[in-house]
């Protein structure tokens, strides 16, 4: 008989601590299966990866890495919105390769993925 | 194991997730347009990763930490992600902070020293074992 979800939460610790992780305010009632977050997390070992693909790089701390997903988070939603300017520009309501095109042309922090998604 | 850097993918479903919240309900992303974000996104890390080396390295250490990675930001204009990712990192230091604890009770209660580093390595304070103990075995940024 599998324990019922509500009480079968490992405690409040897990709940309190994901909620931080999350770095929202949003503490998290406690109920279990928490409220959903209301962000997305980029799995730390992917990211992980992709520092060690670098040869310069030696270590890496456990905090440099969670900064880097979260930066790359932060950056996802910022060319998302970028993009979709154009697609509102186009009276569309879907978001298409172009558009990104277009922001990473006319945006200065974008300049460095020229060339890079192709 | 992929080749190239450009081929460490972030995984799909998450990155859909993020566009998603950031974008107004009803918009839509098309496949070609999510795997071109996904790919920025492995790209941005690489660059991010790569400028914070040279913070690392100028500070004379040989570990990446938090810190680089903020001023890596500064560096590629991306000023406005540091408020964030400050608050972010305060979350995730009481969260590495209160996993110890609950880690140092278990091993009183256990009896025993940790011999074998956590598996997980998403929830090791690596930090400070690396740079007190250097024992790196099952740390795998080392290169």
């Amino acid at each position: 008989m599998a324990a019922a979800a509500a009480g079968a939460e490992p405690g409040p610790v897990v709940g309190a601590a994901a909620a931080a992780a999350a770095g929202e305010e949003e503490p998290g009632p406690g109920a279990p299966c928490a409220a959903p977050l209301r962000l997305a997390r980029l799995p730390l070992a992917r990211v992980k990866a992709l520092v060690k693909a670098d040869p310069d790089v030696t270590l890496a701390s456990q905090e440099a890495v969670f900064v880097l997903a979260r930066a790359a988070e932060l950056f996802v939603e910022t060319i998302a919105k970028d993009a979709y300017v154009y697609a509102q520009q186009g009276k569309r309501k879907t978001l298409q390769r172009k558009d990104l095109d277009n922001a990473i042309e006319a945006i200065d922090e974008f300049a460095f993925l020229e060339g890079t998604l192709d | 194991m992929a080749e190239r850097p450009e081929d460490l993918n972030l995984p799909n479903a998450v990155i859909t997730r993020i566009i998603k919240e950031a974008l107004p309900d009803g918009v839509n992303i098309s496949k070609e347009a999510r795997s071109a974000i996904s790919r920025a996104a492995s790209v941005f890390v690489l660059y991010a990763t790569s400028c914070a080396n040279n913070f690392a390295m100028k500070g004379k250490r040989k570990t990446l930490n938090a810190g680089d990675v903020l001023s890596a930001m500064e560096e590629m204009e991306f000023q406005r992600f540091v408020a964030p990712l400050k608050e972010s990192l305060e979350g995730n230091r009481r969260e590495q902070k209160g996993k110890k604890e609950a880690r140092k009770d278990k091993d009183k209660k256990a009896d025993s020293e940790e011999q074998d580093k956590s598996r997980e390595e998403e929830n090791d304070d690596d930090d400070e074992r690396m740079e007190e103990e250097e024992q790196n075995e099952e740390e795998e940024v080392d290169n």
